[in-house]
């Protein structure tokens, strides 16, 4: 009954898979709703899944805030899904068609399946095991498209990630001969503060690094958000990241929990670091992928302020934002996605007047843009505020600081794609996009989601209530 | 020569200096490596290092921290890392392969198409 959600998944890919053998090429239409079945079962499971138990000697076990990872997985899953539909349906436009949609949502499915696994994981090996099911289908994704640019990407993609998981996994060799157990929770009263844990702390921190693409570890990000096909950069700018922050939680607050606080300035020096270099590098950004991709580094910046208190609050702060964030970094993605699949184009001065040419869909991208630059009303303010609280409380005012100026500076790229959108005049023969019914419903519910999130106070407080719940598990 | 090899028998430490090389080299193939499939080559490497660290510690620490218990967990950690680097490199291989169809090349300092 636990493990009901990922068992669903995991049935869901492999009927697709064999199901995919015997259809025509037209019938294979019927495949994308059979997917979005399956996650939404997923999702009722995952409703009736209580928050706390354990699995198979203590290696896979529930706690209120994995809950939450696992609905953020299932949600962008449903919704990546959703945009996708346009690009997977036989009567795509040819050069930018997925191909094969079986074995594309087989793929996201399984890659999903270790996502889920991922935050219920307790011990090194299921953790190393669900972490590259979260990792390997992805180079797959990112080199869906036969062609140069996607061929570079998947390329780029997979050295890097597998030197990243080499580091993880020397790591994790070490902490476990620190310790001579595989158990996250008996690690804390094994450890010492000692150079030795510093060493596989970072080890980790360095691999976990890679996948929430904390700056140094930033640099296929760009590439590869390129180079792959527009759904799944937008799979991975959210999904992706949530895992990471969910190992990165994992490793911080369970195993090295003792240790968080002496190391708090790293955390800080290391947030100020990736969301400047996020944010200064994307003003000058001309590819509306690469602009993503950088706006994306700078909220993994905004995120890790949550690690600098190591109670409940912090990590119902991250929680909370990371949710903000999958929805409207997907309503994003969404006009992204369809801009790209009609007109082939990702460069920013495409999407000039857009405004007159669809209102609706340049609405929903401004305010999307807005949500994740935290202009009040949204959500991405709300989760902004929560998160620079936590760094107040920690006493990082000059922290504060510094990413309030660069939630500013952050403001100023987003308005360029807005500026190109609302005052710049369509060019000569362009046409209105036309959205399919599933993309606008994808749409449709992620902004609406982007903008409740912030006014409706039940959702944050329900994640205060698990973290609480949560920090009690942990036992401290 | 029996007799010294007993008394001259390697020790963890001795191990972990071989792990480290082993990683070390890895590492340094894989960012001199011209050849996408040199890279993929020294990354083997890396992870073995890993493995191997796992075997070392489940040997020499384990059985003392867990009260004389025989535990095998590290070792089972290895067969896991072989199973996962095989998975890795299968993808990379693909990958290479299509690319390489596109490209004629799988020289990694002439990836240079994706730019602003």
């Amino acid at each position: 009954m636990l493990m009901l959600p990922e068992l669903i998944i995991v049935a869901t890919g492999f009927i697709l898979l064999v199901l995919d053998l015997f259809l025509t090429e037209k019938q294979r239409d019927l495949l994308v709703p059979l997917a979005l079945a399956g996650i939404a079962a997923a999702l009722g499971a995952l409703w009736l899944t209580p928050d706390h138990g354990v699995l198979l000697g203590g290696r896979f076990a529930m706690d209120p805030l994995a809950w939450w990872f696992k609905l953020t997985f299932l949600i962008a899953a449903f919704v990546t899904v959703m945009l996708t539909s346009g690009l997977l349906e036989s009567a795509a436009p040819e050069p930018r068609k997925l191909h094969s949609p079986g074995e594309f949502l087989t793929i996201l499915l399984f890659n999903l399946t270790g996502m889920l696994l991922l935050a219920s994981t307790r011990d090194l090996i299921t953790l190393y095991v669900a972490l590259e099911l979260a990792t390997i289908p992805l180079f797959l994704l990112a080199a869906w498209r036969r062609d140069a640019l996607g061929g570079e990407a998947g390329l780029k993609y997979m050295v890097i990630g597998a030197l990243a998981s080499a580091l993880m996994l020397y790591g994790f060799g070490v902490l476990y001969g620190v310790t001579g157990t595989m158990r996250l929770d008996a690690m804390p009263a094994l450890l010492h503060a000692d150079r030795t844990t510093l060493y596989a702390a970072a080890l980790i921190v360095a691999g976990v690094g890679f996948k929430l693409t904390l700056v140094p570890f930033h640099m296929w990000a760009p590439e590869v958000y390129q180079g792959a096909p527009p759904p799944v950069t937008a799979w991975l700018s959210v999904a992706s990241k949530a895992a990471g922050l969910s190992v990165l939680m994992l490793v911080l607050f369970r195993v090295f929990r003792p240790f968080l606080h002496d190391v708090s300035f790293a955390i800080a020096v290391l947030a100020t670091v990736t969301m400047t270099i996020g944010n200064l590098v994307a003003i000058v950004q001309r590819n509306i992928l690469r602009f993503m991709a950088f706006s994306a580094i700078s909220q993994a910046g905004y995120l890790l302020l949550g690690f600098l208190a190591g109670g409940s609050v912090g990590a119902a702060a991250m929680v909370f934002y990371l949710l903000v964030y999958a929805v409207t970094n997907l309503s994003v993605f969404a006009v992204i996605i369809l801009h790209n699949q009609q007109t082939g184009s990702t460069e920013l001065t495409d999407y000039r007047g857009l405004s007159q040419l669809n209102p609706l869909l340049a609405l929903a991208l401004m305010f999307g843009l807005f949500g994740l630059g935290g202009i009040p009303p949204l959500a991405g303010f709300v989760g902004k505020f929560l998160l620079f609280s936590v760094a107040a409380q920690a006493g990082y005012h000059w922290l504060v600081g510094v990413a309030a100026v660069n939630s500013t500076v952050s403001l100023y790229y987003y308005l360029r794609l807005v500026r190109q959108m609302y005052i710049e005049a369509p060019a000569e023969g362009a046409v209105p996009l036309k959205p399919g019914w599933m993309l606008s419903a994808g749409l449709a519910v992620t902004t609406a989601a982007s903008m409740l999130l912030g006014v409706v106070p039940t959702v944050y407080e329900s994640v205060r209530a698990s973290a609480a719940a949560w920090l009690q598990s942990l036992g401290q | 020569m029996a007799d010294f090899l007993t008394a001259h028998a390697p020790t963890l430490t001795h191990w972990l200096v071989l792990t480290s090389a082993l990683f070390a080299i890895g590492l340094y193939g894989m960012l001199t490596r011209r050849n996408a499939v040199g890279v993929l080559m020294s990354l083997e490497l890396c992870l073995n290092a890993a493995a191997v660290n796992f075997v070392l510690f489940n040997r020499y620490l384990a059985p003392t921290a867990q009260g004389g218990a025989e535990r095998l967990d590290g070792a089972v950690m290895t067969i896991f890392v072989i199973a996962v680097a095989a998975a890795e490199v299968v993808v990379g291989m693909a990958i290479f392969v299509a690319m390489y169809a596109e490209r004629r090349t799988v020289d990694v300092t002439r990836l240079d198409a994706l730019k602003d």
